[in-house]
């Protein structure tokens, strides 16, 4: 018999809840995407506003799927990785469903979630996975019972690379779509410092010198289409590495950065040269939402995980590669 | 001409020139980036990785012989070693040969640091052992001159990172083994260099 989990997730700027039932159909999926009026994105304001509109979220997430209190099996929740705050709102109103609700809770690792929700939607087995969000960017791979992390920035994830510029330039959080927009109407590329490192990149040399651009009297448009560019090529490499070292035969991108269709265009190109399968995460499950993490939440409970609430604490650091992907076999 | 090997930025084929075999590494041309950086990376490493593997030579480190370079068509023709690559090695070398490539990888590490060079992609696919159990490194497109502390840092974390993803089994006897061989070299550097590594490691994600 199929069984329900109610996932929430809150590891930074949104605060979402999803509905999955362990045939693997997603019920719903709501969340709310903290924006400021202007600036980033401060972890005590963010985790407030987790605790402002999580109830509703949830409480909307169960009406659209038409189920009650009694039909949750499962609750699981983001532990980590994460922003302290932000993870402990979070947290704390998971501890509570499943004490009121008496149901087992799952801790789940929110950059795993990523990974399965992305395997669920496109069916892949194995794939090396771009993950792309405001505060992460890693290729993962599967190998030797974990997730791990083949690359990653050695300074600053690649959302967090495009919001700071957006702000530097007078766009509003999150600024990744609009800076796609502008770019498309761009005349001309201007050399920008492109730094990869075996299967790492950084990319705060560049931000410097695409604001440097702006300054100096570059079009906007130039400006957003010289970063787009030379950092998607960037991550174009990494993943390419990533491909030609493991020899997997397909290529998932995932995280809300997944939603640019330049990036999409150069990975797919990079999958066909290696014969390997791509796959972009639709947009409402690309971004960070509860649908994942009830996922995960599912996969784990078959394989026998439960967290009890004493042991529940979050987890700000965890890695992706410091959990036992139980789950898989291989 | 059948491609030898296909990896991430460059094809490779094997060639019988003056009755010998040959290596010619050929970096094509990518349709799905832009062409100014394409043109501009298959230009750039290619000469990078023709000097620096006489740079690395100079130093100490055993690289393969250069026979030609072609800038214009990104490619360079190099000795064809006898060997494999120590990915292929570790899972089946006894412990104690495994120990005293990896320290001697190490120290060929150590030998470019010493000199104020990084590798860049100091990974065991890099390395080559022939059965006599001499190393070189190979594949210097990514590798600087100049090197500094956070440098030299970010090369050692990527030496353990591949030891971390490919060889999760053997990480912990690869690691100490490379340091050891590292620091026998470079010792003045090294516990600089690896306090380094263990900031960049916690660097680029959630705080």
């Amino acid at each position: 018999m199929s069984i329900i989990c109610l996932g929430i997730e809150g590891t930074a700027h949104s605060f979402g809840a999803g509905v999955v039932s362990s045939d693997g159909h997603v019920l719903s999926n709501i969340w709310d995407m903290f924006s400021p009026e202007e600036g980033g994105i401060h972890p005590r304001e963010a985790s407030r506003h987790h605790s402002d509109i999580g109830p509703s979220v949830i409480r909307n997430a169960m009406e659209e799927a038409s189920i009650n209190n009694k039909d949750i099996d499962l609750v699981a929740f983001s532990r980590g990785p994460g922003l302290g705050p932000c993870l402990r709102t979070t947290a704390t109103i998971a501890r509570t469903l499943s004490l009121r609700l008496d149901v087992p809770l799952i801790g789940v690792n929110h950059c795993v979630a990523h990974i399965e929700i992305g395997c669920l939607e496109s069916g892949f087995k194995d794939p090396v996975t771009v993950y792309v969000s405001g505060g992460n960017t890693q290729i993962i791979a599967y190998a030797g019972k974990r997730y791990r992390t083949f690359g990653e920035t050695l300074d600053i994830a690649i959302g967090n690379m495009l919001d700071t510029f957006g702000r530097e330039v007078g766009m509003r959080f999150p600024a990744g779509p609009q800076i796609e927009r502008e770019a498309s109407n761009a005349t001309n590329y201007h050399q920008l410092p492109y730094s990869v490192k075996g299967m790492d990149l950084s990319y705060s040399g560049m931000l410097t010198a695409a604001n440097r651009l702006v300054s100096e009297g570059v079009s906007l448009a130039d400006a957003c289409f010289s970063v787009q560019e030379t950092a998607f090529g960037m991550l174009a490499e990494i993943a390419e590495r990533a491909i030609a070292h493991t020899k997997k035969k397909e290529l998932l991108l995932t995280g809300g950065v997944a939603r640019n269709n330049r990036l999409t265009d150069i990975l797919s190109g990079v999958a066909k040269r290696h014969n390997a399968a791509f796959h972009r995460v639709t947009p409402p499950l690309a971004g960070d939402q509860g649908a994942m993490i009830a996922w995960t939440g599912i996969l784990q409970h078959e394989a026998g995980d439960r967290l009890s609430v004493a042991d529940s604490s979050i987890l700000p650091k965890w890695r992706t590669d410091e959990q036992d992907i139980v789950w898989r076999r291989s | 001409m059948e491609p030898w090997n296909i990896g991430a930025e460059s094809i490779i084929y094997r060639l019988e020139q003056w009755g010998r075999i040959i290596l010619l590494k050929h970096r094509p041309q990518k349709p799905y980036l832009l062409k100014d950086i394409d043109e501009f990376l298959r230009t750039s490493r290619t000469s990078r990785e023709c000097k620096m593997l006489t740079v690395a030579r100079n130093l100490g480190v055993p690289t393969p012989m250069v026979y030609w370079i072609d800038v214009h068509n990104h490619s360079i023709a190099m000795e064809c070693l006898q060997g494999k690559q120590l990915k292929q090695l570790v899972a089946e070398l006894a412990a104690d040969r495994l120990q005293k490539i990896t320290r001697e990888f190490g120290k060929l590490i150590g030998l470019l640091h010493r000199g104020g060079m990084v590798h860049g992609d100091p990974t065991t696919s890099n390395v080559i052992v022939n059965p006599r159990g001499n190393i070189w490194l190979v594949d210097f497109g990514l590798a600087e001159m100049n090197a500094t502390v956070e440098m030299k840092g970010v090369d050692l974390h990527l030496m353990r990172r591949a030891f971390e993803t490919t060889h999760w089994d053997f990480e912990a006897i690869l690691w100490s083994a490379a340091l050891d061989g590292y620091r026998t070299i470079h010792a003045e550097e090294t516990e600089q260099v690896l306090s380094r590594v263990e900031e960049i490691r916690e660097r680029g994600r959630y705080h």
